[in-house]
Protein backbone atom coordinates (compact mmCIF):
# COMPACT_ATOMS: atom_id res chain seq x y z
CA UNK A 1 0.00 0.00 0.00
CA UNK A 2 1.33 3.43 -0.75
CA UNK A 3 1.01 6.82 1.37
CA UNK A 4 1.59 10.07 1.01
CA UNK A 5 4.58 11.97 3.13
CA UNK A 6 4.38 15.76 2.62
CA UNK A 7 7.68 17.49 3.39
CA UNK A 8 6.96 21.48 3.18
CA UNK A 9 5.39 23.88 2.78
CA UNK A 10 7.87 25.36 4.86
CA UNK A 11 11.37 22.58 4.24
CA UNK A 12 12.38 21.83 7.86
CA UNK A 13 16.11 21.16 6.99
CA UNK A 14 16.67 23.56 4.45
CA UNK A 15 14.36 26.64 5.89
CA UNK A 16 12.64 26.69 2.16
CA UNK A 17 9.09 27.79 1.13
CA UNK A 18 8.27 24.86 -0.81
CA UNK A 19 6.47 21.41 -0.55
CA UNK A 20 7.39 18.06 -1.67
CA UNK A 21 4.79 15.62 -1.62
CA UNK A 22 6.15 11.85 -1.86
CA UNK A 23 4.37 8.53 -2.43
CA UNK A 24 6.02 5.68 -0.58
CA UNK A 25 5.75 2.49 -0.53
CA UNK A 26 6.80 1.15 3.15
CA UNK A 27 10.78 3.57 3.22
CA UNK A 28 11.25 3.57 -0.29
CA UNK A 29 10.05 6.65 -2.29
CA UNK A 30 7.71 5.64 -5.70
CA UNK A 31 7.39 8.92 -6.55
CA UNK A 32 6.65 12.61 -5.57
CA UNK A 33 5.04 16.04 -6.47
CA UNK A 34 6.68 19.42 -5.74
CA UNK A 35 4.86 22.73 -5.37
CA UNK A 36 6.29 26.37 -5.13
CA UNK A 37 5.14 29.81 -5.12
CA UNK A 38 4.43 29.85 -1.75
CA UNK A 39 6.71 33.51 -1.44
CA UNK A 40 5.83 34.42 -4.87
CA UNK A 41 6.65 38.08 -5.04
CA UNK A 42 6.08 38.99 -8.75
CA UNK A 43 9.67 40.83 -9.05
CA UNK A 44 9.59 40.44 -12.64
CA UNK A 45 6.02 42.27 -13.11
CA UNK A 46 7.52 44.78 -10.57
CA UNK A 47 10.40 45.38 -12.17
CA UNK A 48 8.45 47.13 -14.88
CA UNK A 49 7.70 49.81 -12.98
CA UNK A 50 10.92 51.13 -11.37
CA UNK A 51 13.27 53.31 -13.19
CA UNK A 52 17.09 51.87 -14.43
CA UNK A 53 18.83 53.01 -11.69
CA UNK A 54 15.92 51.30 -9.38
CA UNK A 55 15.68 47.97 -11.48
CA UNK A 56 19.71 47.01 -10.40
CA UNK A 57 18.48 47.75 -6.24
CA UNK A 58 15.38 45.65 -6.94
CA UNK A 59 16.81 42.28 -8.84
CA UNK A 60 19.79 42.53 -6.20
CA UNK A 61 17.20 41.17 -3.75
CA UNK A 62 15.83 38.04 -5.90
CA UNK A 63 18.59 36.18 -4.26
CA UNK A 64 20.10 36.60 -1.13
CA UNK A 65 23.15 34.61 -1.54
CA UNK A 66 23.36 35.00 -5.55
CA UNK A 67 23.07 39.12 -5.21
CA UNK A 68 26.02 39.87 -7.36
CA UNK A 69 25.08 37.83 -10.02
CA UNK A 70 21.95 39.05 -10.49
CA UNK A 71 22.87 42.25 -11.02
CA UNK A 72 25.52 41.44 -13.25
CA UNK A 73 23.71 39.89 -15.54
CA UNK A 74 20.97 42.36 -15.31
CA UNK A 75 23.18 45.29 -15.45
CA UNK A 76 25.33 43.37 -18.74
CA UNK A 77 22.16 42.71 -20.84
CA UNK A 78 21.09 46.88 -19.60
CA UNK A 79 24.75 46.99 -21.09
CA UNK A 80 24.24 45.61 -24.23
CA UNK A 81 20.95 48.41 -25.11
CA UNK A 82 23.16 51.07 -24.41
CA UNK A 83 25.90 50.17 -26.40
CA UNK A 84 28.40 50.79 -22.87
CA UNK A 85 30.87 48.14 -21.80
CA UNK A 86 32.43 48.07 -18.58
CA UNK A 87 36.06 48.51 -18.79
CA UNK A 88 38.76 46.08 -18.00
CA UNK A 89 39.55 47.31 -14.74
CA UNK A 90 35.84 46.63 -13.79
CA UNK A 91 35.64 43.82 -15.89
CA UNK A 92 38.05 42.29 -13.18
CA UNK A 93 36.17 43.12 -10.36
CA UNK A 94 33.51 41.70 -11.75
CA UNK A 95 35.13 38.02 -11.81
CA UNK A 96 36.38 39.06 -8.17
CA UNK A 97 33.05 38.82 -6.76
CA UNK A 98 31.46 36.48 -9.12
CA UNK A 99 33.96 34.03 -7.19
CA UNK A 100 33.72 35.38 -3.54
CA UNK A 101 30.00 34.85 -4.39
CA UNK A 102 30.56 31.35 -5.55
CA UNK A 103 32.77 30.49 -2.44
CA UNK A 104 30.46 32.24 -0.47
CA UNK A 105 27.33 29.93 -1.73
CA UNK A 106 29.65 26.68 -1.92
CA UNK A 107 30.49 26.79 1.57
CA UNK A 108 27.47 27.83 2.81
CA UNK A 109 26.03 24.53 1.26
CA UNK A 110 28.70 22.44 2.56
CA UNK A 111 27.47 23.49 5.94
CA UNK A 112 23.64 22.70 5.53
CA UNK A 113 24.42 19.94 3.32
CA UNK A 114 26.36 18.64 6.90
CA UNK A 115 23.87 19.54 8.56
CA UNK A 116 21.56 17.48 7.02
CA UNK A 117 24.15 14.56 6.97
CA UNK A 118 24.53 14.71 10.84
CA UNK A 119 27.33 16.10 11.21
CA UNK A 120 26.94 19.26 13.01
CA UNK A 121 31.30 20.08 13.87
CA UNK A 122 31.44 20.37 10.47
CA UNK A 123 28.37 22.29 9.97
CA UNK A 124 30.07 24.84 12.48
CA UNK A 125 33.55 24.74 10.44
CA UNK A 126 31.77 25.80 7.79
CA UNK A 127 29.65 28.71 8.48
CA UNK A 128 32.77 30.06 10.60
CA UNK A 129 34.83 29.87 6.78
CA UNK A 130 31.78 31.65 5.67
CA UNK A 131 32.53 34.01 8.13
CA UNK A 132 35.69 34.83 6.76
CA UNK A 133 34.27 34.61 3.29
CA UNK A 134 32.33 37.25 3.23
CA UNK A 135 34.68 39.33 5.44
CA UNK A 136 36.44 39.65 2.23
CA UNK A 137 33.12 40.76 0.44
CA UNK A 138 32.91 43.27 3.40
CA UNK A 139 35.93 44.40 2.58
CA UNK A 140 35.62 45.56 -1.26
CA UNK A 141 31.85 46.36 -1.01
CA UNK A 142 31.11 47.35 2.66
CA UNK A 143 28.49 44.91 2.42
CA UNK A 144 28.45 41.60 3.52
CA UNK A 145 24.78 40.19 1.67
CA UNK A 146 23.82 42.88 -0.77
CA UNK A 147 26.95 44.38 -2.37
CA UNK A 148 25.63 46.91 -4.63
CA UNK A 149 28.43 46.69 -6.42
CA UNK A 150 27.07 46.95 -10.32
CA UNK A 151 25.57 49.84 -12.71
CA UNK A 152 25.25 49.78 -16.07
CA UNK A 153 28.94 50.41 -17.70
CA UNK A 154 30.89 49.57 -14.44
CA UNK A 155 31.01 48.83 -10.84
CA UNK A 156 30.77 50.95 -7.81
CA UNK A 157 33.49 50.23 -5.94
CA UNK A 158 37.58 49.89 -7.01
CA UNK A 159 39.66 47.09 -5.01
CA UNK A 160 41.96 49.73 -4.13
CA UNK A 161 44.81 46.98 -3.22
CA UNK A 162 43.90 44.00 -4.88
CA UNK A 163 47.70 42.16 -4.07
CA UNK A 164 46.18 42.66 -0.74
CA UNK A 165 43.39 40.12 -0.81
CA UNK A 166 45.70 37.37 -1.66
CA UNK A 167 46.77 36.40 1.79
CA UNK A 168 43.07 35.93 2.60
CA UNK A 169 42.28 33.72 -0.41
CA UNK A 170 44.78 31.91 0.73
CA UNK A 171 44.09 31.18 3.61
CA UNK A 172 40.39 30.33 2.85
CA UNK A 173 42.01 27.59 0.61
CA UNK A 174 44.02 25.94 3.32
CA UNK A 175 41.22 25.78 5.39
CA UNK A 176 39.13 24.71 2.77
CA UNK A 177 41.76 22.07 2.09
CA UNK A 178 42.77 21.29 5.40
CA UNK A 179 39.27 20.63 6.90
CA UNK A 180 36.14 20.80 4.45
CA UNK A 181 37.59 19.09 1.16
CA UNK A 182 39.11 16.14 3.10
CA UNK A 183 36.29 15.53 5.28
CA UNK A 184 33.64 15.52 2.61
CA UNK A 185 35.41 13.73 0.39
CA UNK A 186 37.21 10.99 2.16
CA UNK A 187 35.16 10.60 5.39
CA UNK A 188 33.28 7.32 5.78
CA UNK A 189 30.21 8.68 7.69
CA UNK A 190 30.20 10.98 4.11
CA UNK A 191 30.66 8.35 2.22
CA UNK A 192 28.07 6.26 2.98
CA UNK A 193 25.30 8.90 3.69
CA UNK A 194 25.74 10.43 0.25
CA UNK A 195 27.63 7.65 -2.64
CA UNK A 196 24.94 6.16 -4.97
CA UNK A 197 22.35 7.65 -3.74
CA UNK A 198 20.09 10.28 -5.49
CA UNK A 199 21.24 9.71 -8.69
CA UNK A 200 20.27 11.91 -11.89
CA UNK A 201 22.01 10.01 -14.70
CA UNK A 202 23.41 12.02 -17.71
CA UNK A 203 20.34 10.70 -20.04
CA UNK A 204 17.74 12.54 -17.65
CA UNK A 205 20.20 15.43 -16.70
CA UNK A 206 19.74 15.85 -20.73
CA UNK A 207 16.09 15.60 -20.26
CA UNK A 208 15.47 17.59 -17.96
CA UNK A 209 18.14 20.53 -19.29
CA UNK A 210 19.68 20.78 -15.48
CA UNK A 211 22.70 23.49 -15.29
CA UNK A 212 25.71 23.94 -12.76
CA UNK A 213 27.19 21.46 -10.21
CA UNK A 214 24.20 19.37 -10.99
CA UNK A 215 24.94 19.01 -14.67
CA UNK A 216 28.56 18.60 -13.97
CA UNK A 217 28.39 15.58 -11.75
CA UNK A 218 25.91 14.03 -14.33
CA UNK A 219 28.83 13.90 -16.48
CA UNK A 220 27.81 17.07 -18.73
CA UNK A 221 30.73 19.33 -18.78
CA UNK A 222 28.73 22.76 -19.32
CA UNK A 223 29.90 25.59 -17.88
CA UNK A 224 28.90 29.73 -19.51
CA UNK A 225 32.83 30.68 -17.94
CA UNK A 226 34.46 28.77 -20.25
CA UNK A 227 31.73 28.06 -23.14
CA UNK A 228 30.56 31.63 -23.28
CA UNK A 229 32.80 33.90 -21.33
CA UNK A 230 31.54 37.18 -20.02
CA UNK A 231 33.34 40.18 -17.89
CA UNK A 232 36.94 38.77 -17.92
CA UNK A 233 36.29 35.20 -17.79
CA UNK A 234 38.40 34.50 -21.41
CA UNK A 235 41.68 35.83 -19.76
CA UNK A 236 41.50 33.24 -16.82
CA UNK A 237 42.51 30.18 -16.95
CA UNK A 238 40.89 26.89 -14.91
CA UNK A 239 39.56 23.84 -15.17
CA UNK A 240 35.55 22.63 -15.25
CA UNK A 241 35.44 19.74 -12.52
CA UNK A 242 32.63 16.88 -14.11
CA UNK A 243 31.96 13.91 -12.52
CA UNK A 244 30.26 10.73 -13.82
CA UNK A 245 28.12 9.44 -10.80
CA UNK A 246 25.48 11.48 -10.90
CA UNK A 247 24.70 10.94 -6.95
CA UNK A 248 25.08 13.36 -4.17
CA UNK A 249 28.74 12.52 -3.16
CA UNK A 250 29.34 13.43 -7.19
CA UNK A 251 27.70 16.40 -6.23
CA UNK A 252 29.78 17.22 -3.37
CA UNK A 253 32.97 16.70 -5.03
CA UNK A 254 32.34 19.46 -8.26
CA UNK A 255 31.56 21.81 -5.62
CA UNK A 256 34.70 20.65 -3.57
CA UNK A 257 36.67 21.15 -7.00
CA UNK A 258 34.75 24.16 -8.09
CA UNK A 259 36.24 26.06 -4.52
CA UNK A 260 39.68 25.01 -5.51
CA UNK A 261 39.24 26.12 -9.23
CA UNK A 262 37.41 29.54 -7.63
CA UNK A 263 40.78 30.36 -5.15
CA UNK A 264 42.92 30.15 -8.52
CA UNK A 265 40.68 32.27 -10.36
CA UNK A 266 40.66 34.53 -7.93
CA UNK A 267 44.06 35.03 -7.39
CA UNK A 268 44.68 35.36 -10.97
CA UNK A 269 41.90 38.17 -11.25
CA UNK A 270 43.61 40.03 -8.49
CA UNK A 271 47.06 39.47 -9.56
CA UNK A 272 46.65 40.89 -12.94
CA UNK A 273 43.89 43.32 -12.76
CA UNK A 274 44.31 45.97 -15.04
CA UNK A 275 44.37 49.58 -14.07
CA UNK A 276 41.79 52.46 -15.03
CA UNK A 277 38.46 53.51 -14.69
CA UNK A 278 35.70 51.27 -13.16
CA UNK A 279 32.94 52.92 -15.01
CA UNK A 280 32.07 53.76 -18.24
CA UNK A 281 28.57 55.19 -17.84
CA UNK A 282 27.76 58.92 -18.38
CA UNK A 283 25.61 61.09 -16.37
CA UNK A 284 22.44 59.67 -18.47
CA UNK A 285 21.62 56.30 -20.15
CA UNK A 286 20.08 56.39 -23.53
CA UNK A 287 18.08 53.01 -23.99
CA UNK A 288 17.74 51.83 -27.66
CA UNK A 289 14.15 49.93 -28.57
CA UNK A 290 14.94 45.88 -28.23
CA UNK A 291 15.54 42.67 -26.35
CA UNK A 292 18.56 42.01 -25.01
CA UNK A 293 19.81 38.49 -23.13
CA UNK A 294 22.63 37.99 -20.78
CA UNK A 295 23.84 34.67 -19.30
CA UNK A 296 25.97 34.10 -16.06
CA UNK A 297 27.09 31.21 -14.11
CA UNK A 298 25.92 31.36 -10.57
CA UNK A 299 27.43 29.00 -7.98
CA UNK A 300 23.91 26.89 -8.69
CA UNK A 301 24.02 27.24 -12.63
CA UNK A 302 22.94 29.33 -15.57
CA UNK A 303 21.16 32.55 -14.42
CA UNK A 304 19.15 34.22 -17.72
CA UNK A 305 17.83 37.78 -18.03
CA UNK A 306 16.13 38.55 -20.60
CA UNK A 307 15.34 42.56 -20.66
CA UNK A 308 13.45 44.51 -22.89
CA UNK A 309 13.47 48.28 -23.76
CA UNK A 310 11.68 50.96 -25.29
CA UNK A 311 13.25 54.00 -26.61
CA UNK A 312 13.59 56.86 -24.39
CA UNK A 313 11.58 54.99 -21.47
CA UNK A 314 13.11 55.18 -17.97
CA UNK A 315 11.59 51.89 -17.19
CA UNK A 316 11.93 48.34 -18.60
CA UNK A 317 8.98 46.78 -20.58
CA UNK A 318 9.70 43.39 -19.58
CA UNK A 319 12.57 41.64 -17.49
CA UNK A 320 12.48 37.60 -17.32
CA UNK A 321 14.50 36.21 -15.24
CA UNK A 322 15.46 32.00 -15.19
CA UNK A 323 17.17 31.15 -12.63
CA UNK A 324 19.25 27.86 -12.10
CA UNK A 325 16.89 26.32 -9.16
CA UNK A 326 13.79 26.61 -11.96
CA UNK A 327 15.73 24.71 -14.20
CA UNK A 328 17.08 22.28 -11.49
CA UNK A 329 14.36 21.43 -9.24
CA UNK A 330 12.47 19.28 -11.83
CA UNK A 331 14.90 16.82 -12.06
CA UNK A 332 14.47 15.94 -7.66
CA UNK A 333 11.40 14.12 -8.89
CA UNK A 334 14.01 11.61 -10.74
CA UNK A 335 16.66 12.18 -8.01
CA UNK A 336 13.86 10.65 -4.98
CA UNK A 337 11.97 7.88 -7.03
CA UNK A 338 13.46 4.60 -5.53
CA UNK A 339 15.56 6.81 -2.59
CA UNK A 340 14.92 6.10 1.27
CA UNK A 341 12.75 8.55 2.52
CA UNK A 342 15.12 9.04 5.62
CA UNK A 343 17.70 10.19 2.41
CA UNK A 344 15.06 12.59 0.12
CA UNK A 345 16.41 15.98 2.51
CA UNK A 346 20.11 15.29 1.53
CA UNK A 347 19.00 14.81 -2.22
CA UNK A 348 16.69 17.89 -2.71
CA UNK A 349 20.01 19.95 -0.81
CA UNK A 350 22.13 18.46 -2.93
CA UNK A 351 20.92 20.59 -6.01
CA UNK A 352 21.44 23.79 -3.60
CA UNK A 353 17.97 24.87 -4.18
CA UNK A 354 17.17 28.38 -3.87
CA UNK A 355 13.04 29.54 -3.78
CA UNK A 356 13.77 32.75 -3.14
CA UNK A 357 15.07 32.66 -6.86
CA UNK A 358 12.34 30.49 -8.11
CA UNK A 359 9.11 32.43 -6.02
CA UNK A 360 11.35 35.57 -8.28
CA UNK B 1 28.18 27.80 -37.37
CA UNK B 2 27.64 25.03 -39.32
CA UNK B 3 25.18 23.36 -36.71
CA UNK B 4 23.03 26.75 -36.74
CA UNK B 5 23.01 27.01 -40.81
CA UNK B 6 22.66 22.92 -40.34
CA UNK B 7 19.48 23.78 -38.10
CA UNK B 8 17.96 26.68 -40.36
CA UNK B 9 18.21 23.98 -43.72
CA UNK B 10 16.34 21.39 -41.81
CA UNK B 11 13.91 23.96 -40.68
CA UNK B 12 13.54 24.86 -44.16
CA UNK B 13 14.17 28.79 -43.05
CA UNK B 14 15.17 31.05 -45.52
CA UNK B 15 16.18 34.28 -43.68
CA UNK B 16 20.00 33.51 -41.94
CA UNK B 17 20.70 33.79 -38.18
CA UNK B 18 21.10 37.21 -36.64
CA UNK B 19 23.04 37.55 -34.05
CA UNK B 20 21.40 40.68 -31.79
CA UNK B 21 22.10 41.69 -27.60
CA UNK B 22 23.55 38.58 -26.72
CA UNK B 23 21.41 36.02 -28.75
CA UNK B 24 21.21 34.69 -32.31
CA UNK B 25 17.86 34.93 -33.61
CA UNK B 26 15.97 32.85 -36.52
CA UNK B 27 12.73 33.53 -37.46
CA UNK B 28 11.11 30.56 -37.77
CA UNK B 29 8.98 31.30 -41.18
CA UNK B 30 6.23 28.68 -41.68
CA UNK B 31 7.87 26.09 -39.17
CA UNK B 32 5.79 25.69 -35.78
CA UNK B 33 7.48 25.28 -32.57
CA UNK B 34 7.48 21.65 -32.26
CA UNK B 35 9.05 21.44 -35.37
CA UNK B 36 11.63 23.87 -33.86
CA UNK B 37 11.73 21.56 -30.72
CA UNK B 38 12.36 18.48 -32.79
CA UNK B 39 15.35 20.01 -34.99
CA UNK B 40 16.65 21.57 -31.30
CA UNK B 41 16.55 18.00 -29.98
CA UNK B 42 18.45 16.73 -32.85
CA UNK B 43 21.24 19.15 -32.93
CA UNK B 44 21.75 18.53 -29.29
CA UNK B 45 20.56 21.83 -28.08
CA UNK B 46 19.85 22.48 -24.06
CA UNK B 47 16.15 23.86 -23.88
CA UNK B 48 16.67 27.20 -21.62
CA UNK B 49 13.25 28.84 -21.44
CA UNK B 50 9.95 31.02 -22.70
CA UNK B 51 9.80 34.61 -22.86
CA UNK B 52 6.75 35.71 -22.89
CA UNK B 53 5.68 39.34 -23.90
CA UNK B 54 1.79 40.56 -23.77
CA UNK B 55 1.55 43.16 -27.20
CA UNK B 56 -0.04 45.94 -26.97
CA UNK B 57 -3.42 47.06 -28.21
CA UNK B 58 -4.50 43.21 -27.63
CA UNK B 59 -2.27 41.90 -30.85
CA UNK B 60 -1.77 38.71 -29.11
CA UNK B 61 1.68 37.52 -27.53
CA UNK B 62 5.51 36.98 -28.33
CA UNK B 63 6.81 34.00 -26.66
CA UNK B 64 10.72 33.57 -27.10
CA UNK B 65 12.39 30.29 -26.73
CA UNK B 66 15.23 29.77 -26.09
CA UNK B 67 17.67 27.38 -26.45
CA UNK B 68 21.81 26.75 -25.80
CA UNK B 69 23.95 25.29 -28.53
CA UNK B 70 27.68 24.74 -28.02
CA UNK B 71 27.33 27.81 -26.08
CA UNK B 72 25.26 30.10 -28.14
CA UNK B 73 22.16 31.50 -27.12
CA UNK B 74 19.83 30.97 -29.45
CA UNK B 75 16.25 32.85 -29.77
CA UNK B 76 13.34 31.75 -31.49
CA UNK B 77 10.09 34.03 -31.73
CA UNK B 78 7.30 33.09 -32.05
CA UNK B 79 3.62 35.53 -32.45
CA UNK B 80 0.36 34.04 -31.45
CA UNK B 81 -3.10 35.79 -31.64
CA UNK B 82 -5.25 35.99 -28.24
CA UNK B 83 -6.97 39.09 -26.25
CA UNK B 84 -6.09 38.78 -22.68
CA UNK B 85 -9.11 37.89 -20.53
CA UNK B 86 -9.53 41.55 -19.46
CA UNK B 87 -10.12 42.88 -22.65
CA UNK B 88 -12.59 40.23 -23.08
CA UNK B 89 -14.54 41.77 -20.57
CA UNK B 90 -16.54 43.80 -23.03
CA UNK B 91 -17.08 41.56 -25.89
CA UNK B 92 -17.02 37.77 -24.26
CA UNK B 93 -18.38 36.82 -27.23
CA UNK B 94 -15.06 37.51 -29.19
CA UNK B 95 -12.84 36.05 -26.03
CA UNK B 96 -10.37 33.70 -27.09
CA UNK B 97 -7.34 32.55 -25.81
CA UNK B 98 -4.07 33.11 -26.94
CA UNK B 99 -3.48 29.12 -28.28
CA UNK B 100 -0.18 27.80 -28.98
CA UNK B 101 1.42 24.10 -29.17
CA UNK B 102 3.38 22.88 -25.90
CA UNK B 103 6.61 20.91 -26.17
CA UNK B 104 6.54 19.52 -23.18
CA UNK B 105 6.39 15.94 -24.69
CA UNK B 106 9.24 16.55 -26.49
CA UNK B 107 11.20 18.66 -24.23
CA UNK B 108 11.02 17.85 -20.30
CA UNK B 109 12.68 20.40 -19.38
CA UNK B 110 9.46 23.10 -20.48
CA UNK B 111 7.72 21.72 -18.31
CA UNK B 112 7.71 24.34 -16.00
CA UNK B 113 7.99 27.44 -18.07
CA UNK B 114 4.78 26.28 -19.98
CA UNK B 115 3.05 26.20 -16.78
CA UNK B 116 4.32 29.71 -15.91
CA UNK B 117 3.61 31.59 -18.67
CA UNK B 118 0.14 29.94 -18.48
CA UNK B 119 -0.42 30.81 -15.45
CA UNK B 120 0.91 34.41 -15.90
CA UNK B 121 -0.36 35.02 -19.23
CA UNK B 122 -3.06 32.66 -19.31
CA UNK B 123 -1.88 31.16 -22.81
CA UNK B 124 -2.57 27.97 -23.27
CA UNK B 125 -0.09 25.06 -24.43
CA UNK B 126 -2.29 22.94 -26.22
CA UNK B 127 -2.00 19.10 -25.87
CA UNK B 128 -0.78 19.05 -21.98
CA UNK B 129 -2.51 18.49 -18.59
CA UNK B 130 -1.85 21.84 -16.40
CA UNK B 131 -1.05 20.81 -12.68
CA UNK B 132 -0.82 24.44 -10.86
CA UNK B 133 2.84 25.41 -10.75
CA UNK B 134 2.57 28.85 -8.54
CA UNK B 135 -1.04 29.45 -8.70
CA UNK B 136 -2.97 28.88 -5.35
CA UNK B 137 -6.55 27.44 -5.19
CA UNK B 138 -9.18 30.21 -5.93
CA UNK B 139 -5.95 31.86 -8.51
CA UNK B 140 -6.90 32.14 -12.18
CA UNK B 141 -4.47 32.49 -15.17
CA UNK B 142 -3.35 35.47 -16.22
CA UNK B 143 -1.81 36.79 -12.99
CA UNK B 144 0.47 39.38 -14.81
CA UNK B 145 -1.72 40.61 -17.76
CA UNK B 146 -1.74 44.19 -17.50
CA UNK B 147 -5.00 45.59 -15.84
CA UNK B 148 -6.63 48.90 -16.62
CA UNK B 149 -4.69 52.04 -15.85
CA UNK B 150 -6.51 52.83 -12.52
CA UNK B 151 -5.61 49.88 -11.68
CA UNK B 152 -2.01 50.26 -12.11
CA UNK B 153 -0.46 51.71 -9.30
CA UNK B 154 -1.32 50.22 -5.39
CA UNK B 155 -3.44 52.21 -3.72
CA UNK B 156 -0.44 52.24 -1.14
CA UNK B 157 2.33 52.76 -3.51
CA UNK B 158 4.35 55.95 -1.41
CA UNK B 159 3.76 59.62 -3.44
CA UNK B 160 7.52 59.80 -4.18
CA UNK B 161 7.43 55.97 -5.38
CA UNK B 162 4.36 56.86 -7.39
CA UNK B 163 6.33 59.98 -9.44
CA UNK B 164 9.74 57.31 -9.91
CA UNK B 165 7.56 55.17 -10.86
CA UNK B 166 6.15 57.00 -13.76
Amino acid sequence: MSYKIPMGPYHPGLEEPYKLDMICEGETVVDAELNIGFNFRGIEHLAETRNYVQVIALMERVCGICSFIHTLTLCQAMEKLTGLEAPPRAQYIRVVMAELERLHSHVLWAGIAAKLMGFKTMFMTCFALREKVMDVLQAISGNRVNYSMNHVGGVNRDIEDPIALVPMIDELEREMMRTVIPIFTTSSTARSRCAGIGVLTREQAISCAVVGPTARASGISQDLRRDAPYAAYAEMKFEVPVEQAGDVRARLFVRALEIIESCNILRQALARMAPGEISSAGEKLVFASGTATSRVEAPRGEVLYSVTWKENSRNPARVHVRTPTFANMPAVRWMVRGARLADTPLIQASIDPCYSCTDR
Amino acid sequence: MIALENLREKLGVAEPWVESHGAHWMNPGSASVRQVAKAMNAAGARFVTITAYELPADTGFRLEYHWDLQGWLLGVPFQIAGKSPDSAKSDSANHESAKIDSIVDLCEAADWIEREVHEGFAIDFTGREYVPLMLKPGDKPGVNLRVAPEQDEPASCPQGQQEVAK
